[in-house]
């Protein structure tokens, strides 16, 4: 590799809170790690647990699943859901032979920038000393 | 519209440099080019500015020239833009949902801008994630839904009016909905209005009327909004209309009711500077222009009187010095106002919520004074019933049970014939109190009150049995028989001479009969028989020790009773039991005791006692008085009903019912010993039963129910400066010894009053009932319950408007502390002709006319402290304009004002900052540091540097007005979460763009106006208010409004009918229909909950489909050439 390790993140977010709340880091301009590839839904509780395990399988260093505060839902109780399959998620990390912390979900408001650029710059930090994703390895820098 | 070829994916991609937005960061080219390398994509531009008409007519050029069929924008973000995008597109023929968006602006360019390359770097993978994407979009049709031509504006001051009125006007009708009994908001409050000064009443109170006087628009006051269903174009909306009590069609607003209410509460429509009654009219141009009620649940005291006694009433009635209303009252629930004046335990007072603040209030001793001030006055003439019912009712027992069960019988008109064995009346209270706690005569005469209203009592006459009433014709039966058995010590030496038993004792005593005690006496136990066998036996001469198993904080007795007996020289051994009682030639000589500790809380809640092991000591005693409970005599009436295992007679517990039918029984009989006031409680219960019992109506329908506490922070505790409980004047400790005269000497009016005062009124109406008097249109019913109103709704105008900050948990300034430190909602009511002081300006602790005033501005506002960092927008104006009155009504005021800076930013408010330099009104440029009351005066001395001079300033003010900050409503995140509406990171609603779209919410059909969205003056919230208006009026206006395709579609063939789709949906879209799952597009709202949690991924969501989104996931994941750094 020519340079140093750049950890790459999968962020899964909803449109009604996290996507705003990363709207906003950007307008209050908001700096942090380039890390992040966002995949905009309509709510978090959308993110199929296949869709995490077919980031990690293509070589994703982390996944990012990203909605509004519990309570706070846009689908009133969608969010509920995700945080169910966040914790089976979780579980299932290790079988897949990963670190846990390559995994995190981060709960930001419309109006929470600053908290969704420092959930990213946490998780490069993180992520950065897990080193790149065995996965990736085994896809042998990975073939587009 | 002609469809383009969809089989090859003919992608086209367009980079947008933004000027310099994105191109200061991003390498616009090299993205573009990277984009041309990648498969499918036939086209690739930069645009300078895409969204403007020459970037959108380049893409609308390109389409056709290059046989585009899907569209790609790399720019900012697409919640404002891709609309935009997507209308141009479907100009050529393309549909709107063949396009993607890239943020390369508010996710790259300007969270990235030390990182260029990188930044570069991302921008090329968001797109390729995009191209990825695009090849898998699918064109789709928007849905229409049918508007329905009718809105729902909510909040009631000037934005809500404004919209609601040019909403009428077009001819949409209205429903305008406010929580307060009338409308007019904030505005309302104020006494002028900047830059021009203007009364603000004078101008806001026609348009007020004239919203009620619309005949398109609907005012629900005193309303809120509770439940929000349905969408865009058909909401369907919940609003609780609250009772209020009175009926609006029949009140005129005469005002009869308020005079003779005796609740006073502090009133919020003057921000804490005066009182309102508990019936009121906010103001007196108030719309609609009836009274309301203000009720907040029922008093913990009411609550906690087991013999539902309304404490509030009386003790409110008694601060308004109408102490026979206050008796009649107090009567309304017992006969015993007097007497368990002084021996109720009084669980009304352990609940009083002025414990909170200092002391409960003295409530037992405040119905003790109103029984002696009624008998001090002359006897009270009672008129006999004469009853109305011919079916008989037989109590037996003459006790508080008994007594308390026939006084409510006989007032509903029934023949009642009270058994008594003993030869006087009273059960426990004559035979068990001693007569200095209650005086025979008290007794007796309340007693004979009951028998005046036609009660017969059969004195020495003992009941054998239930079937010899029922043989007599007695048609229901009470058995209140109480508990008269004492219960036993179980140790050694118990048969001794010189044991007693307390009750024995108490009634030997209390009879008359001859009892002979020793010189040293032990008393066993800690409940109120214990105390007043001590105290008998102090009176008659013995030294006095009390032995206790537990520590003084579970004593069950009556606390003042147990200080008195201290006080007479009656020593108490707490964690003390006895193990032995020492004999000698048969008599007892000593009694042998184990030290105790406190263990773990038992079924009683209190704490255990357990024995220390090897603690045993001796005392030598002349007689031990055992008072450690009673059970109940097995014989007599009881025989042949079911006991329970305590060996009381079973009862229902809501209808006091006995196994047999038509016989009911309470106080200790059913509970073992227990206070007067359970005793009372379950007389008065039975009473209900046997009303119900002999009207052949369901004995429990509707019982039970219990009442609702007021909600705590809807207890004002503002105000009510510590004031200790009024103390009771007592014998002298002298002159008890060897008498038996009242200890406790009773309230005089003076102290009465006083004590009544410190009530606090927490549930604010007492239900007293005076007003139902007063009202001559027959208006008020206090069983008036609150309506919910359905409304079907097009669209809904949110415009709830914020609060004026009060710093009473900050203490800002000494805000609450120091008397002549007010905020300007505060100032705004002394100028006010309507005000508490008619528009005079007095300080508050001397009520005299302030000769010098500063104002502090931004009072938590700028202050990121409070993490309210942002500006309050009319603080500077309100205070000038509060400077130029002050200098209009008294030139002489010297006023001062000191700001950071002073900002007048709207048409005339410079020249009201002229006006006010020009009538000598001094600007200070620094922030107080600090104030500091002169002890004396209680003027107020503001410490300050002026930032101009670099001079530290102490100057001496008579009053210091705080212009405080705007805080938003606090329950904006509930009416958010209804709404599907977003808040800011203050708690304020947020509009969809703040330059933009300042009056619509991310919510389609929700708009949103006022102050609700952050501090601003009265011109901004009515353009605010009449722009939401236009805004709804825009969208209902073509009767149709398009909304996004975005539903779940299930693939029926693959469904395995699991279900789990209709577990995990929030609406209820899925459900089995025919035995096939089917997902109603109605009720979806399209978030793909259910999409993901479908095991076999049948469920799939349009425009978010499993293929749409796959792709994306891989290209996001791996994109090897730009992690190689290639």
């Amino acid at each position: 590799m020519s340079r140093k390790f750049d950890p790459n993140i999968v962020a899964f977010t909803c449109n009604w809170c996290s996507y705003g709340g990363a709207d906003l880091a950007g307008i209050s301009r908001i700096q942090y790690p380039t890390s992040a590839k966002v995949i905009r839904l309509m709510c978090s509780g959308r993110v199929d647990p296949l869709m995490v395990i077919e980031a990690f399988k293509n070589g994703a260093d982390g996944v990012m699943i990203s909605g509004c505060h519990i309570g706070d839902c846009h689908y009133s109780t969608g969010n509920y859901r995700t945080l169910v399959r966040y914790e089976a998620l979780e579980s299932a990390m290790e079988v897949m032979g990963l670190h846990p912390d390559r995994l995190k979900l981060l709960w930001a408001s419309a109006s929470e920038g600053q908290r969704w650029a420092d959930g990213i710059t946490e998780m490069t930090e993180t992520v950065k000393k897990l080193g790149p994703s065995p996965l990736a390895k085994e896809l042998g820098g990975g073939k587009k | 519209m002609t469809e383009k070829n969809m089989d090859d994916a003919r992608i086209g991609v367009w980079v947008c440099h933004c000027g310099l937005n994105i191109a200061g960061t991003v390498d616009v080219v090299a993205v573009r080019e990277h984009a041309s390398t990648l498969k499918d994509v036939v086209y690739t531009g930069d645009l300078m500015f895409t969204c403007s008409s020459d970037g959108l007519k380049a893409i609308r050029d390109t389409i056709d020239e290059h046989g585009i069929n899907r569209v790609i924008v790399a720019s900012c973000t697409p919640r404002t833009h891709e609309p935009v995008f997507r209308r141009t597109i479907e100009e050529v023929g393309l549909n709107r949902f063949l396009f993607e968006m890239v943020n390369i602006r508010e996710h790259v360019s300007w969270c990235h801008m030390d990182q260029k390359d990188r930044a570069t770097d991302k921008a090329k993978w968001l797109v390729e994630m995009a191209v990825a994407r695009a090849r898998e979009l699918e064109p789709l049709d928007m849905e229409t839904v049918t508007v329905v031509p009718r809105v729902a504006v909510v909040g009631g001051g000037v934005a809500g009016i404004s919209a609601a009125l040019d909403l009428g006007n077009a001819g949409y009708p209205a429903s305008l909905i406010e929580r307060r009994p009338t409308i007019g908001g904030q505005m309302a409050l104020l006494d002028k209005v900047f830059p021009q000064n203007d009364c603000a009443i004078c101008i806001l109170g026609p348009i007020m009327a004239s919203v009620e006087q619309h005949s398109q628009i609907d005012l629900l006051t005193y309303s809120e909004l509770e439940e929000v269903e349905g969408h865009v174009g058909d909401f369907q909306l919940k609003v609780r209309k609250k009772s209020g009590y009175i009926s609006p069609d029949k009140c005129n607003g005469c005002g009869e009711c308020a005079p003779v209410c005796p609740t006073r509460i502090v009133d919020e429509y003057e921000y804490g500077m005066g009182e309102r009654k508990a019936v009121y009219r906010p103001f007196p141009q108030a719309v609609p222009n009836v009274f309301t009620i203000d009720k907040r649940g029922t008093s913990a005291c009411r609550i906690a009187c087991p013999a539902s006694v309304n404490g509030q009433a009386f003790v409110t009635l008694i601060q308004d010095e109408n102490f026979e209303k206050a008796l009649e009252i107090f009567r309304e629930s017992n006969p015993f106002p007097g007497t368990l004046g002084r021996v109720c335990t009084s669980p009304c007072e352990e609940k009083c919520e002025r414990a909170t603040v200092d002391d409960p209030v003295s409530i037992r001793n405040l119905h003790r004074f109103l029984a002696d001030r009624e008998r001090e006055s002359g006897a009270p003439t009672v008129s006999k019933i004469s009853p109305s019912k011919k079916k008989e009712v037989a109590i037996v027992g003459a006790g508080p049970a008994g007594i308390a069960c026939a006084y409510d019988l006989v007032k509903l008109g029934y023949p009642v014939t009270v058994f008594e064995a003993r030869k006087e009346n009273g059960g426990l209270l004559r035979y068990g109190i001693p007569e200095y706690r209650l005086p025979r005569d008290i007794l007796r005469g309340e007693i004979g009150q009951v028998e005046a209203l036609g009660v017969e009592f059969r004195t020495g006459t003992p009941v054998e049995s239930v079937s010899d009433l029922k043989k007599e014709g007695f048609k229901a039966i009470f058995l209140a028989t109480g508990a008269s058995n004492s219960s036993k010590l179980r140790v050694e030496g118990e048969n001794a001479k010189g044991v007693l038993h307390a009750l024995g004792f108490l009634d030997r005593f209390n009879s008359g009969k001859k009892v002979e005690l020793g010189q040293k006496v032990v008393v066993i136990g800690g409940g109120n028989a214990a105390i007043d066998s001590a105290r008998v036996a102090r009176r008659m001469g013995a030294k006095v020790t009390i032995v206790y198993r537990r520590s003084r904080e579970e004593m069950p007795a009556i606390r003042s009773e147990v200080e008195e007996a201290e006080h007479e020289g009656i020593k108490i051994e707490f964690l003390s039991n006895p193990v032995e009682i020492l004999k000698s030639e048969g008599r007892v000589s000593g009694i042998k005791c184990i030290k105790m500790r406190l263990g773990a809380p038992d079924a009683s809640g209190r704490r255990r006692p357990i024995p220390i092991p090897d603690s045993e000591y001796t005392t030598k005693v002349d007689n031990v008085i055992v008072a450690i409970g009673q059970t109940v005599d097995p014989k007599g009436v009881v025989a042949g009903l079911e006991l329970t295992q305590w060996g009381t007679i079973a009862v229902d517990p809501i209808t006091f019912q006995t196994s047999k039918k038509g016989v009911f029984a309470g106080g200790d009989v059913t509970t073992g010993p227990s206070t007067v006031v359970e005793a009372i409680g379950a007389g008065k219960e039975a009473a209900v039963s046997i009303d119900r019992f002999l009207a052949e109506e369901d004995l429990s329908l509707g019982r039970g129910v219990a009442p609702t506490p007021v909600p705590d922070d809807e207890i004002y505790r503002q105000g009510h400066d510590p004031a200790p409980r009024t103390a009771m004047p007592v014998l002298t400790v002298a002159r008890r010894k060897g008498s038996f005269e009242e200890v406790e000497l009773g309230f005089d009016e003076t102290r009465a009053i006083a004590e009544a005062t410190r009530c606090m009124s927490c549930a604010a109406c007492c239900e007293c009932g005076l007003c139902v008097d007063a009202c001559k249109l027959d208006a008020i019913d206090h069983e008036r319950t609150d309506e919910i109103v359905d409304l079907n709704v097009g669209t809904v105008i949110v415009a709830t408007g914020s609060e004026s900050y009060e710093p009473v948990d900050t203490r800002e300034y000494g805000y609450g502390i120091l008397p002549n430190v007010i905020t300007n909602a505060q100032f705004e009511r002394l100028t006010n002709a309507a005000g508490p002081t008619a528009g005079k300006i007095k300080r508050p602790s001397d009520g005299e006319n302030p000769s010098s005033i500063a104002f502090l501005q931004c009072v938590g506002s700028r202050d990121a402290r409070f993490d309210r960092d942002y500006c309050c927008y009319f603080g500077c104006e309100n205070s000038l304009k509060q400077a130029t009155q002050i200098k209009e009504k008294y030139p002489h005021t010297e006023v001062a004002i000191y700001a950071m800076d002073v900002r007048t930013h709207g048409l005339g408010y410079e020249e009201l900052y002229g006006r006010a330099r020009e009538m000598g009104v001094v600007i200070i440029k620094g922030r107080a540091s600090e104030l500091e009351q002169d002890a004396q005066t209680r003027d107020i001395k503001v410490y300050a540097e002026d930032l101009y001079t670099g001079e530290n300033l102490a100057l001496t003010y008579d009053m210091v007005v705080l212009a405080t900050a705007l805080h938003p409503q606090p329950d904006n995140p509930e009416m958010a979460r209804k709404l599907k509406m977003t808040t800011d990171q203050y708690g304020y609603f947020l509009c969809a763009h703040p330059k933009l779209r300042p009056v619509e919410s991310f919510q389609d059909g929700v708009f949103v106006a006022g102050a609700c969205l952050g501090p601003m003056d009265i011109a901004k919230a009515v353009a605010m208010g009449e722009a939401a208006a236009a805004k709804a009026q825009a969208l209902m206006a073509p009767g149709k409004f398009s909304i996004e395709p975005i539903y779940a579609e299930i693939d029926t063939d693959n469904c395995i009918k699991c279900e789990l789709c209709a577990d995990v949906c929030p609406y209820g879209a899925p459900r089995l229909e025919d035995g096939t799952m089917v997902i109603s597009k109605e009720q979806c709202q399209g978030c793909g909950t259910c999409a993901a949690a479908c095991p076999q991924s049948a469920i799939d969501m349009k425009h978010f489909r499993t293929r749409q989104i796959m792709p994306m996931v891989e290209a996001a994941s791996r994109n090897s050439a730009l992690k190689l750094g290639t």
